[in-house]
């Protein structure tokens, strides 16, 4: 089993890479993410240069003394984090919507479902493999947030919290896409339903004052943002991840199901 | 190395049209079987229930005894299939499409250098061993299907429209690669080219709106006349297809 995964895995890379997509998705990611991550910082640069100038001109701060919720983590983290997110929401869809869609309109699942492979094993590879590609979009997007806590001496532990966090909400929103894109031949109908359905997931604040309260606690609980938050800050909950594993898992079992579907047409 | 198919009451429905009616045959190990049929008919639902890539409405199909709706996986190991039309990856090179081909149906090491020479000696394929499906042929691509069906050396060896597209020398030489396969695996070739079927196969089913028509050796055939004379016989030439 372990080598028709690996076998189908560098299939789906090749096929992932033979696209410019994929270039244009890491390239486009990585700017934005930089260019997001450089303005918080210059933002919290100029609130220091602020906060230190009013203390030498209005006496209200000591020159170098800051208000303790003006930190790094506060002012550039977490709302980069809020950022990085909802670009993988912008972006991962445009990667998902291929990876079954293009396989069924090419009739090529014809050819993998017939040479004795399992459906879990397809959905396993095709799965695995766009995680990895989240792992790789993070990655790239991972050397300003490194350089900012070697040089503020935040702590190492805060950007592996960060991106632990950013990878599981990835592949779960990953998931939620290639589920989608199992259903359909159409790559447009994937990327659609790739970007409503995270979209709709994301926050249910909007409803939270035309249902119950016991309504609205259990939207909070379901929705992607509740469990985004707490990893910018240093914290890896185990709660989080089992939510965001449960939604990758539920995507991989829908694309199984979709799989076996199919063959009942 | 070769194996018997049994199709017992086999029905296939998409939603009120019916693809096949009660189809029951049996074709016997190491012949070159041909289904033929208008548009319509039934011959590649057939061969994708036979495949296990479609669930029959009712009805099984068994090879070598096992049933391809319960023992899908143990089937299709004892299958090799190229599909109509081949549906390869065009960004994919001839050779690493066959290695993983032969991946896929678990082989490895020493084992899988054998298959692939073997397949690629058999199928003419050296020329084009290292350039990329998606410049190659049709008659290549053909080729490359049938070499990624024999890899593992199935016992059968499904076929569906092979020469389709291809210009009379690929058609002559494909027809002759099909030939050679005879005795080795049990070939089921769907067609529409009666005088490729005539020339080629051991038995011709012919099928009409999802039922078997007509069940004839090579013999019968030769003796009625030929092929064509039993399709306007069964069929006739003014045939609607099933909507």
């Amino acid at each position: 089993m372990i080598r028709r995964l690996w076998a189908l895995s560098r299939k789906e890379l090749r096929q992932l890479f033979a696209s410019p997509i994929a270039y244009v998705v890491l390239t486009v990611y990585v700017a934005l993410t930089g260019i997001y991550f450089f303005q918080h910082l210059v933002s919290y640069n100029q609130l220091l240069f602020v906060y230190q100038s009013e203390g030498l001109t209005a006496g209200g701060f000591d020159q170098g003394t800051v208000p303790s919720q003006i930190n790094v983590l506060n002012e550039v983290f977490v709302p980069s984090a809020d950022d990085f997110g909802l670009f993988l929401l912008v972006v991962l869809p445009l990667v998902t919507m291929r990876v079954f869609a293009e396989e069924r309109a090419n009739g090529t699942d014809e050819l993998l479902l017939t040479c004795g492979l399992r459906p879990y094993e397809v959905a396993l590879a095709k799965h695995g493999v766009t995680y990895f590609f989240v792992l790789l979009l993070l990655l790239g997007s991972a050397i300003y947030p490194a350089v900012v806590v070697l040089r503020a001496g935040l702590g190492l532990e805060h950007l592996v919290a960060l991106y632990s966090g950013q990878l599981l909400y990835g592949c779960a929103v990953a998931s939620l896409g290639l589920a989608c894109s199992s259903f359909t031949s159409s790559q447009i109908v994937a990327a659609v339903l790739g970007y409503a359905i995270p979209f709709v997931l994301l926050d249910f604040a909007w409803l939270s004052n035309t249902v119950s309260e016991s309504v609205a606690a259990v939207l909070r609980e379901v929705a992607l943002l509740s469990h985004y938050g707490s990893f910018a800050r240093g914290v890896i909950e185990l709660r989080h991840v089992v939510y965001f594993a449960g939604i990758a898992g539920l995507g991989w079992l829908a694309s199984v199901a979709s799989l076996e579907l199919a063959r009942a047409r | 190395m070769s194996a018997k198919i049994e199709a017992q009451g086999v029905c296939k429905r998409f939603g009120k049209v019916v693809a096949l009616d009660a189809l029951s045959l049996e074709i016997a190990a190491g012949e070159i079987f041909g289904l033929i049929g208008p548009n319509g008919a039934g011959k590649t639902t057939f061969i994708r229930i036979l495949t296990g890539y479609w669930l029959a409405s009712e009805g099984d199909v068994r090879v070598d005894g096992l049933s391809v709706t319960r023992q899908r996986f143990q089937v299709q190991a004892r299958l090799g299939y190229a599909c109509e039309q081949p549906k390869l990856y065009p960004d994919h090179r001839v050779d690493k499409f066959l290695h993983m081909m032969g991946e896929l149906r678990g082989l490895a090491g020493a084992k899988l250098r054998r298959a692939t020479d073997l397949a690629v000696e058999r199928l003419g394929l050296g020329p084009v061993l290292h350039r990329h499906i998606g410049v190659l042929s049709k008659g290549f691509r053909q080729r490359v299907a049938l070499a990624q069906a024999i890899l593992h050396e199935p016992a059968v060896l499904v076929v569906d429209e092979p020469t389709v597209g291809l210009d009379p020398a690929q058609q002559i030489e494909l027809r002759r690669i099909l030939v050679g396969f005879k005795g080795q695996h049990t070939v089921v070739l769907c067609t529409h080219q009666l005088h490729e079927a005539e020339m080629v196969c051991d038995r011709v089913a012919l099928l009409d709106q999802g039922r078997l028509a007509a069940l004839a050796t090579a013999d019968e055939i030769r003796a009625g006349g030929s092929l064509e004379a039993l399709f306007l016989a069964k069929v006739g030439t003014h045939h609607e297809e099933a909507p």
